[in-house]
């Protein structure tokens, strides 16, 4: 009775310090096995195979010979969407750090936020309303004359979820980049400006480059939720092209066809993958030059 | 020992306590659709039917809108015959077309409809055939949904009334005819199918089968007339954008679902001057069914539940008034439960006429997934 007992007590004892601490991490990695590596393991997977359980390419190939024009404006749209992002938060970040009307500043600082709180489907739906040939926008512009009743046209197209997106994630990014541009070192914007700078160069040329990891930081995560929305073109866009997440639903809801899903999935992951693989070796550059 | 008799014991209570309450019989009753469905079921049809029998309860469920939701309870039932259960735990389920026909075909569904008074009153033949399925006696159908052509009188005088009459108005008044493509949701779809039925030459074996995977080439030229249609036609986003437009004066007529047109104009989001009719030679639309699962625990009940829920009174109070669906069963029947007024407004633009020659089924479950991937090669791309 005793030895086996020992036996068992010594290496017991040995993992005494690890044991613990792996307890403890045990849910939390256990959670994301099973709730997210699994499902993305076997949703990539997916899209290579058929439905019958054999291994194919097939998916892809009908991916491309159906949505290949679909993959080309969903990835104009959002890096037109992406870039656009970043010179309004610029903008926006620069007017709250540099701006010297007060009021202005105080007015800019507290509405600029509201889209944060704005789910997508919601702006999505706003959008609608607002954009419509006969919409609010149009009306307005037809009600204050600027606008002849028979030139008015519809935004919903890509143009309409190019501004929904720029609309929602703009604020996301802008809170990131006035963070940062209001830790930074007044001296330098103070020596530009005793130099005689003006504000858009001292902005241009002193206040950006200091900022840029977090710029490009709040550009990525930005850029990987808009490939993920399905709500806004859905709402938005009614021709085609549109976009990948559109044709992911329509592939699992019309035709109960995962594998095609899976491969668009796939596609879409392999482009955001991309896109944090410049992130990360953004992230890389830094750390190594501190 | 000890714990084993407490057991026992705990178990006898359990039934003494049990006992008072065996009169009580509840009946599951699981829906496919919305959450409309099961709102309909657990405040309109139960009372009243626990009412009318003391000591029933309605129990209702849903499984989730579209087809995936008649999955659902076609997957709960297919389990319940594989393990061989004896009685199985719904007794009244409302499905889709697609799913009625291979839950017959499966032997998961009793034959109930001729032992009940309701079921003489049925005249449609999507009581017999469910997209090319036999499901004669099987099912009863809840109601009728139907896409019809939405126009606005203000912006057209004489509607067209065929397809053929709409390719050449829509080519006189571009932009001015809005459909939602098949991404958006089913009106659009439906308006497509429609299209194959007028163009495709072979409406017949679209809905009575046999399937045959050549079939599908002999669209391309009615696809590619329906691409160069589309470059005169606003798209709109969702069932709901078609309507949206027309309420604002951007379209002047484009595909609904009728249901869906009369519920708006009710809430007021669609001006009530807008008007309705059937394409011809016709556009789809579709029943859903109730049906009696083979093995039901209640099976006397749920005949009863059904034959109370397809009555001439209910159909007419529920169906028609509440939801302005068309009724499941004959639509002559309903008539003397209704007021005037309510009958005139679901049947004065699309008369009961129309929808028996305008108002098709969707095609065979094949088929109607070919059309809709026939669109996005040869339309959309």
């Amino acid at each position: 009775m005793s030895e086996p007992q020992a036996a068992s007590r010594a290496p017991a004892r040995d993992a005494g310090g690890a044991a613990p601490g792996l307890l403890l991490l045990a849910p939390a990695l256990l959670t994301v096995v099973a709730f997210f590596l699994y499902p993305l393991g076997y949703s990539l997977a997916g899209a290579f195979r058929a439905a019958d359980g054999a291994w194919t390419l097939a998916n892809f190939a009908k991916s491309f010979e159906l949505y290949s024009r679909d993959i080309v404006f969903t990835v104009a749209i959002i890096g037109l969407s992406t870039l656009l992002i970043a010179l309004f938060s610029v903008a926006i970040g620069g007017y709250l750090t540099l701006g010297e009307n007060r009021t202005a500043v105080a007015i800019l600082r507290w509405l600029y936020r509201w889209p944060l709180f704005i789910p997508f489907i919601v702006a999505g739906q706003l959008m609608r309303a607002f954009l419509a040939r006969n919409g609010m926008l149009n009306n307005a512009l037809m009600a204050m004359d600027v606008l002849d009743p028979a030139d008015a046209q519809s935004f919903l197209d890509w143009r309409g979820i190019v501004i929904a997106f720029v609309w929602k994630q703009t604020p996301f990014v802008a809170l990131l980049v006035a963070g940062a541009m209001a830790t930074l070192d007044r001296s330098t914007i103070e020596a530009a400006r005793n130099l005689g700078a003006g504000r858009l160069r001292i902005l241009v040329e002193i206040v950006v480059p200091q900022v840029r990891t977090t710029l490009v930081v709040g550009l990525v995560l930005s850029f990987v939720t808009m490939m993920s929305v399905l709500s806004v073109p859905l709402m938005i866009n009614a021709q085609s092209p549109t976009m990948i997440t559109v044709d992911m639903a329509f592939r699992i809801n019309a035709y109960g066809d995962y594998g095609v899903a899976n491969a668009l999935g796939f596609l879409s992951c392999a482009l955001t993958g991309a896109v944090a693989w410049i992130y990360l070796r953004h992230g890389i550059r830094e750390r190594s030059r501190q | 020992m000890i714990s084993r008799r407490l057991f026992l014991a705990a178990a006898a209570l359990g039934a003494l306590a049990a006992a008072p309450l065996e009169a009580q019989v509840t009946i599951n009753v699981v829906t496919a659709g919305d959450q409309n469905m099961v709102d309909y079921i657990t405040d309109f049809l139960a009372p009243q039917f626990e009412k009318l029998n003391p000591g029933v309860r309605v129990r209702a469920s849903g499984t989730g809108p579209g087809d995936a939701g008649s999955q659902k309870i076609y997957e709960k039932l297919a389990a319940q015959q594989k393990a061989g259960t004896q009685s199985w735990d719904v007794d009244v389920a409302v499905v889709h077309q697609k799913m009625a026909g291979t839950m017959v075909q499966e032997k998961l569904l009793a034959a109930y409809r001729n032992a009940i008074e309701t079921g003489k009153l049925v005249t449609r033949d999507t009581a017999k055939r469910a997209l090319g399925a036999d499901v004669d006696g099987y099912v009863l159908p809840m109601f009728h949904s139907q896409t019809a052509l939405a126009y606005n009188p203000a912006m057209v005088s004489t509607p067209p009334k065929t397809y053929d009459e709409l390719v050449a108005w829509v080519k006189a008044n571009p932009k001015k005819f809005g459909y939602n493509g098949i991404k958006g949701g089913m009106s659009g779809v439906a308006f497509v199918v429609g299209w194959i039925y007028a163009y495709g030459g072979m409406t017949e074996k679209l809905l009575a089968g046999p399937y045959d995977s050549n079939a599908k080439n002999a669209w391309n030229p009615s696809l590619a007339s329906l691409k160069e249609f589309n470059k005169n036609v606003t798209l709109t986003p969702g069932n709901a954008g078609t309507l949206d437009a027309l309420n604002r004066g951007e379209i002047a007529m484009g595909p609904v679902w009728v249901d869906m047109f009369y519920t708006w104009v009710a809430d007021g989001k669609l001006p009530p001057t807008l008007k309705l009719q059937i394409l011809g030679p016709g556009m789809p639309g579709q029943p859903m069914y109730y049906v009696i699962p083979a093995k039901a625990a209640q099976a006397e009940v749920a005949k009863k539940f059904v034959a109370f829920a397809t009555s001439p009174q209910i159909q007419a109070e529920g169906i028609v008034k509440r939801f302005n669906w068309y009724p499941g069963i004959d639509a002559e029947h309903v008539k003397p439960q209704l007021d005037e007024k309510t009958w005139s407004k679901l049947f004065s633009d699309v008369t009961p006429k129309d929808l028996s020659e305008k108002g098709k089924p969707f095609p065979l479950g094949s088929y109607f997934t070919d059309i809709l991937e026939a669109y996005e090669r040869k339309v959309a791309n």
